[in-house]
């Protein structure tokens, strides 16, 4: 047995053992990787900074304009700031921002080495990273920014950049407080959404100021008094400070789960692997399954149509949790719907990733299906006829999901035949949303379709397979476009949004026969592409 | 893998001065709630080295593990027999502070399960090693000793790692290892610093005949080091080298006391418990 020396410097191990590795991981560092992934970077900025000119714009306001941006700028820069300490909440109460080697928490935090000695580096350099990306995005955002707005560029690009660093260090410090605190999931939701919800009242011009106007302020300090962002960035540096101070009190069992899911979530990110982030996601979330469903459905031994049983039986075992999200999804979708009906077009890929997202919850038993193929083939149908028996409860739940969102748009502003139009849009939103997440589930990479397709155009075909579900899924919002139209020229809006809706049904219906013959289809192209193959034993 | 010629040497440990020292038991002093305040309180009197008191664990609704009292003594070596998901895992998980209790508390050597005292007393061998990618087998000793105090030489670091079996891949990567020599690292790492209760996991599990030898020859040095010793096994016969065995099903206690390795086949009633299954 060893022993211990009880006056050893611990922490002074601790960072000199982290100082050697960090010298030999340079020792052994590949330059010419590096380089590569530094020149990645730097072109990745500079298109991030085109495409920012492009969207800011280069002509000067009017001095009408100049003064609606006077008036409500820091309104809509308090929702940036709102929506950033959102995610710093709900990042703390799962157990964030940290995010550790999956051997320290294991080896250094069940040591006896003091908790917040030695979690100070790894949150230094994660806050240390983050100001320097905000500090970037300040500078560019301002740079540009000063073109069109009167003032100094000088001013704007202080005042950027103050915000961006205020907003992110306040954000890094509310999740280290929630962490600290153990700040329960529920709780850091509600407060997320109540913030965010403040943040949408004021820019609408519903309440006189929101919580996070404050640091909207700092953003418009070269035409708006500086007082409310001083203090603004006081309560940030105070909030950081708290956060950093607290470091100790972490929860190993939420650091631990985190730096074994992070990991893979980012890998499965930079994949495109949309089903294992959110496998990853609701892990992290620790969403489970209820263990007594909603509605307890008996089982009498073998029965008829088990798949769609099966789906129904799964959907009433989900967890409070996800039928929150849906809710939330389907009055995001039909508040969007009605943004573009009142003609704010944009809306449209709002309302769609809304419908995308909610049908990545409502096909979770056809996701189940596509996470086992050994059990999938071990059945005796077709994968394709599998596929398509999971569709009408997922329909189902997308039925609710589109009926909250009748609702939601309905109520917001009622006006005559409101109703009546959202009734006719509401299936095409539902069936858009399952085509739309049936699509990315089965979206593995196809080398037969990748060899049809010119080199010059593989990019291109790339990023449109990667886009191709949520088109689908924004596709669902055309009624309401058609309405619009329809509306707009006098004509029956009602009628033809009940035409578009029968057109994306029919739309639907080739998504089922491609869901079905998926395979088959593969194979002929397979045949067509190289004849001989198939023949070969 | 062997250590560069221009490689940094590793760190040394350092003692404190005798100013930090003092600041730091004056920290501890004033420091008034959470963990440090037992660094600066005596230490209870306490029955046993490992303390349960209604120690639970729930998710959500599923009762990972039922209120549980318990007292290992010092120098006491316990097996913990169950069927997979009967809260095994989950007890030793909490013991070492890597889950939350859902309520009732743990001591280990008097502290609360977490407080620094209690994290150098107690040693975790967990059944899904988890170990650095860029150390090697040595360097991970000579960090973890560095982390709890042990100034150790390389003669003693070359005798628990010839004892565990590892001598000739000790400058290995772990990361590149079978998940048999993965677990014999994982041990040599649980050992190579001082603890008064050991707790391990499913450790016969990927390992081999010599390995289980080196293992058993290990845990019965470390108990007669006076340290207690708790074993969580499917390995019927360990049993009957302890001297208590604790059963656990559905996260419930049903069996406390000496036993045989028949009485645990039927005490568990899992055909799993067969000996050689």
């Amino acid at each position: 047995m060893f022993t211990a020396d009880p006056d050893a410097d611990l922490e002074y191990s601790l960072a000199e053992w982290r100082r050697w590795r960090t010298r030999r991981r340079i020792a052994e560092l590949a330059w010419i990787d590096a380089l590569y992934h530094a020149e990645l970077t730097g072109l990745a900025c500079a298109v991030a900074f085109y495409a920012l000119a492009g969207v800011i714009g280069g002509a000067a306001l009017s001095a009408s304009q100049m003064a609606d941006v006077s008036r409500t700028g820091d309104a809509w820069l308090g929702l940036a700031a709102a929506v950033a300490l959102a995610v710093g909440l709900r990042s703390g109460s799962r157990g964030g921002p940290l995010v550790l080697e999956q051997a320290d928490v294991r080896h250094v935090l069940l040591s006896p080495v003091d908790r917040r000695r030695a979690l100070l580096g790894p949150a230094l350099r994660q806050i240390r990273f983050q100001l320097f990306v905000a500090a970037c995005g300040g500078l560019a955002v301002g740079f540009l920014a000063a073109h069109r707005l009167t003032g100094s560029t000088a001013g704007w690009m202080a005042s950027a950049t103050a915000f961006a660093l205020a907003t992110v260090a306040l954000a890094f410090g509310a999740a280290l407080v929630a962490s600290s605190l153990r700040l329960p999931s529920w709780a850091g939701t509600a407060l997320a959404i109540g913030l965010v919800a403040a943040a949408a009242a004021d820019v609408a011009g519903a309440i006189p100021a929101s919580p996070t106007a404050p640091w909207g302020r700092i953003g418009m300090w070269p035409v708006q008094p500086a007082a409310p962002g001083i203090v603004a960035v006081a309560i940030s540096l105070v909030v950081l400070g708290a956060g950093l101070a607290r470091l100790g009190r972490v929860s190993l069992e939420s650091a631990e789960r985190r730096s074994r899911l992070v990991g893979q979530l980012r890998f499965a990110a930079t994949l495109q692997d949309v089903r294992t982030v959110v496998v990853l996601r609701r892990q992290l979330a620790l969403e489970l399954p209820r263990l007594r469903p909603w509605v307890r459905v008996r089982v009498r031994g073998t029965e008829r149509r088990p798949v769609w049983r099966r789906g129904l039986r799964g959907a009433l075992r989900w967890p409070a949790a996800r039928v929150g999200r849906l809710v939330l999804l389907g009055v995001v979708a039909g508040l969007a719907l009605r943004g573009v009906w009142a003609g704010t077009t944009p809306l449209l890929a709002l309302a769609g990733a809304a419908l995308f997202l909610a049908g990545l919850d409502a096909t979770e038993a056809m996701a189940q299906e596509l996470d086992h193929p050994s059990l999938t083939d071990s059945v005796p149908v077709t994968p394709g006829s599998l596929r398509v028996r999971h569709l009408p409860v997922a329909v189902g739940a997308m039925a609710l999901v589109a009926a909250v969102g009748v609702a939601a748009a309905v109520l917001v502003e009622p006006a005559t035949g409101a109703l009546e139009l959202a009734l006719v849009c509401a299936p095409a939103a539902a069936l858009a949303g399952v085509a739309g997440a049936g699509a990315s589930l089965v979206a593995v990479p196809d080398p037969v379709e990748a060899l049809l397709m010119p080199p010059e155009v593989t990019g291109a075909y790339q990023a449109f397979r990667i886009a191709r579900p949520l088109v689908l899924a924004i596709a669902g919002t055309l009624p309401v476009l058609a309405a619009r139209a329809a509306d707009g020229a006098g004509g029956p809006a009602v009628a033809v949004a009940g035409t578009a809706t029968l057109a994306v049904a029919a739309g639907f219906g080739v998504f089922v026969a491609w869901l079905r013959s998926r395979e088959a289809l593969q194979k002929a192209l397979q045949a067509a592409v190289n004849p001989r193959k198939e023949n070969r034993p | 893998m062997t250590e560069p010629a221009d490689a940094p040497r590793t760190p040394q440990p350092r003692r404190r001065s005798r100013d930090q020292a003092a600041r730091r038991a004056r920290l501890a002093r004033d420091k008034a709630t959470g963990p440090s305040r037992a660094r600066a309180a005596p230490p209870p009197v306490v029955t046993g080295v490992l303390l349960a008191r209604r120690a639970s664990k729930s998710y959500s609704d599923l009762v990972a593990l039922a209120p549980l009292d318990l007292a290992v003594a010092p120098g006491e070596r316990v097996a913990l027999v169950g069927h997979n998901g009967s809260g095994k895992s989950t007890f030793l998980r909490l013991a070492a502070g890597l889950l939350e209790l859902t309520s009732g508390a743990i001591e280990v050597a008097g502290y609360p399960v977490g407080a620094p005292e209690a994290r150098a007393a107690l040693s975790f061998v967990p059944d899904n090693p988890v170990l650095y990618d860029d150390l090697s087998v040595r360097e991970h000793l000579a960090y973890i000793a560095s982390l709890h105090g042990v100034d150790a030489s390389e003669e003693q670091l070359n005798e628990l790692i010839a004892a565990i079996g590892l001598a000739d891949r000790a400058d290995d990567l772990p990361a590149r290892f079978s998940r048999g020599l993965r677990q014999k690292a994982a041990l040599a790492v649980g050992l190579v610093r001082p603890f008064q209760v050991l707790l391990v996991d499913e450790p016969f599990v990927g390992l081999d005949v010599p390995g289980r030898e080196a293992l058993l020859r290990l845990l019965d040095e470390a108990h007669a080091a006076g340290a207690a010793i708790v074993v969580a096994t499917h390995e019927p016969s360990y049993v009957e080298r302890v001297d208590r065995c604790l059963a656990l099903r559905d996260g419930r206690l049903i069996h406390d006391g000496p036993t045989t390795p028949d009485e645990v086949v039927r005490l568990v009633g899992d055909q799993a418990y067969a000996p050689g299954a």
